[in-house]
């Protein structure tokens, strides 16, 4: 299960972290930069991962860090700051989710210079399986795993992503998504129990 | 605990997300009941198969929002101050820090001085050229007899710049090096000064993207001038980084009534890829209602991919009393 390093780091008091905020608070660019680097690897992938597609991680990247640059100066180390992070990222890339459901878009393929190609082939998979006799079976596990990502509702969708895939505890989950730790548990019951309708035959 | 029970926590059990409590409970009771033994076979075979779909950014792309958040940021700071000087107004601190006990005119030594050190082929190459940056911008002014620009302190220093054009070694065992030399000259003069303001409107057109944003930093102050309003539109429409736009368009702000201003940041809304430079674009739109911005500004909310951009246009929108749709 994936663990993220930042994800960790942040529910503890990281004395490195702190200081870096508050010389960033005082105006220091390259604290700022650093801060940004300490986290937004685990920023990106939680977009990429979500939206699953380049553009939409790039934006959500962007106009995350673009809120937190503008806003640290608010930030009172009475939460984490991975958390505080984190309650920007997800409003950010749920608002996409939502929008997404509404207007039932993403063409399924991107252009590129050289000609259009399937969106997830821009990604690399971090488990990619080399065994030949396998591939049809897992190109179809593959499309029926999006599709049965795609019907979770969007907050669903987040906390499956936070805890399987970022590996973050529910009780934090609650926290930046400003609900209780009871709610992200029956999230992730709805979720789990909905993938396991669409994919039960595959496992 | 009965079955119903059990399976409604195995999702959790799996996570670890149980009490310690319930946790013993789902262990003992799937010990011997082979529904809920299989069910936990089947969550387990779910988040195998689940973590296969996980996906990697390619490098590339963090590299790539790391260098458009950092030049969103320096172009439009809208928080903290720059700490950091730039080169060209590094240079120009240096430069008159150095000036400060020097006597103005021509000083025949310093070319020697130069010439000396470029005896050695080594030492000659060694001296590849750092720029042609201070030769160019005083090529862009106009001529006069004493080749000082008027109206400014101009000196020579000491430094000779030189490029290596070609080495040929000889019979007698020496060797001939072409080399082009450039001197640095130092212009300084006030903001108001027209010569000052020539030489940075071909500052702002230098390959280093550092000199360009210093440049157009200090035309903000100018942007009364026709000749600096074109020159900071033709930035804003042109120059490949943020960073400078956004500079340009933090000098156009008192002009954003002016119809050519206008009709420019229309097109840059429109054409823009960095997402600051679009926000800051809307602010200056919206500070002047017209007819012809507000149709295109409810196109646009339909086609805007950034969440951002779209819902400072919806509000903007809002703000004037107009519809974000279109009808």
């Amino acid at each position: 299960m994936a663990q993220d390093a930042a994800g960790t780091a942040g529910a503890r008091v990281s004395p490195q972290v702190d200081s870096l905020i508050r010389a960033a608070q005082a105006g220091d660019q390259d604290a700022f930069e650093q801060l940004v680097r300490t986290y937004d690897q685990s920023v990106l992938r939680l977009a990429v991962n979500l939206l699953r597609s380049p553009e939409d991680a790039r934006d959500v990247y962007q106009e995350a860090f673009l809120r937190v640059y503008r806003n640290l100066h608010a930030f009172r180390f009475d939460c984490s700051f991975h958390t505080w992070l984190y309650r920007v990222v997800t409003n950010i890339c749920l608002d996409q989710l939502r929008k997404r459901k509404v207007r039932k878009e993403e063409s399924p393929t991107i252009e590129t210079r050289e000609g259009p190609v399937d969106r997830m082939d821009t990604f690399q998979e971090e488990a990619a399986h080399a065994d030949p006799e396998r591939s049809l079976w897992n190109r179809q596990l593959k499309q029926r795993i999006e599709t049965a990502l795609e019907d979770l509702t969007p907050r669903e969708r987040m906390v499956f992503e936070l805890r399987h895939y970022q590996g973050l505890r529910l009780r934090n989950i609650g926290e930046m998504l400003g609900t209780t730790e009871e709610a992200a548990k029956n999230c992730l019951f709805r979720a789990t129990r909905k993938m396991r309708a669409e994919l039960g035959d595959f496992t | 605990m009965n079955c119903d029970s059990i399976l409604k926590l195995l999702p959790l059990y799996y996570y670890g997300e149980l009490t310690p409590d319930e946790e013993e409970r789902v262990e003992e009771h799937a010990h011997g009941c082979p529904v809920c033994t299989r069910e936990l076979a089947q969550q387990r075979a779910l988040a195998a198969a689940l973590d296969r779909r996980k996906l990697v950014a390619a490098p590339t792309l963090l590299e790539d929002c790391r260098s458009d958040l950092m030049a969103a940021i320096q172009g439009g700071a809208p928080r903290l101050a720059r700490t950091v000087k730039g080169p060209w107004r590094l240079f120009l601190d240096a430069m008159a820090a150095s000036l400060s006990g020097m006597s103005s005119g021509m000083s025949s030594g310093a070319p020697a001085s130069g010439i000396t050190r470029l005896r050695q082929p080594i030492g000659a190459l060694a001296l590849i050229a750092i720029g042609f940056f201070a030769a160019r911008l005083i090529h862009t002014g106009p001529p006069s007899g004493t080749g000082a620009l008027p109206g400014s302190v101009t000196a020579p220093t000491d430094e000779v710049y030189s490029t290596v054009r070609s080495v040929q070694p000889d019979n007698s065992g020496g060797v001939a090096i072409s080399l082009d030399e450039t001197r640095r000259k130092v212009v300084t003069g006030s903001m108001n000064d027209g010569n000052i303001q020539r030489l940075l409107l071909a500052a702002a057109h230098e390959d280093n993207p550092a000199v360009r944003v210093e440049s157009v930093d200090l035309l903000r102050s100018q942007s009364g001038s026709t000749e600096v309003r074109d020159a900071l539109l033709n930035v804003l429409s042109q120059d490949t980084n943020s960073g400078v736009r956004l500079k340009a368009l933090e000098g156009l702000k008192p002009l954003a009534g002016d119809s050519e201003v206008r009709k420019t940041l229309r097109r840059v809304l429109l054409a823009d890829d960095n997402v600051a430079v679009r926000m800051l674009v809307i602010d200056l739109l919206v500070a002047h209602r017209d007819d012809n911005m507000v149709g295109m500004m409810q196109g646009l909310v339909q086609q805007e991919n950034n969440n951002s951009v779209r819902l400072k246009l919806e509000k903007a929108l809002r703000d004037i009393n107009a519809s974000p749709g279109r009808f």
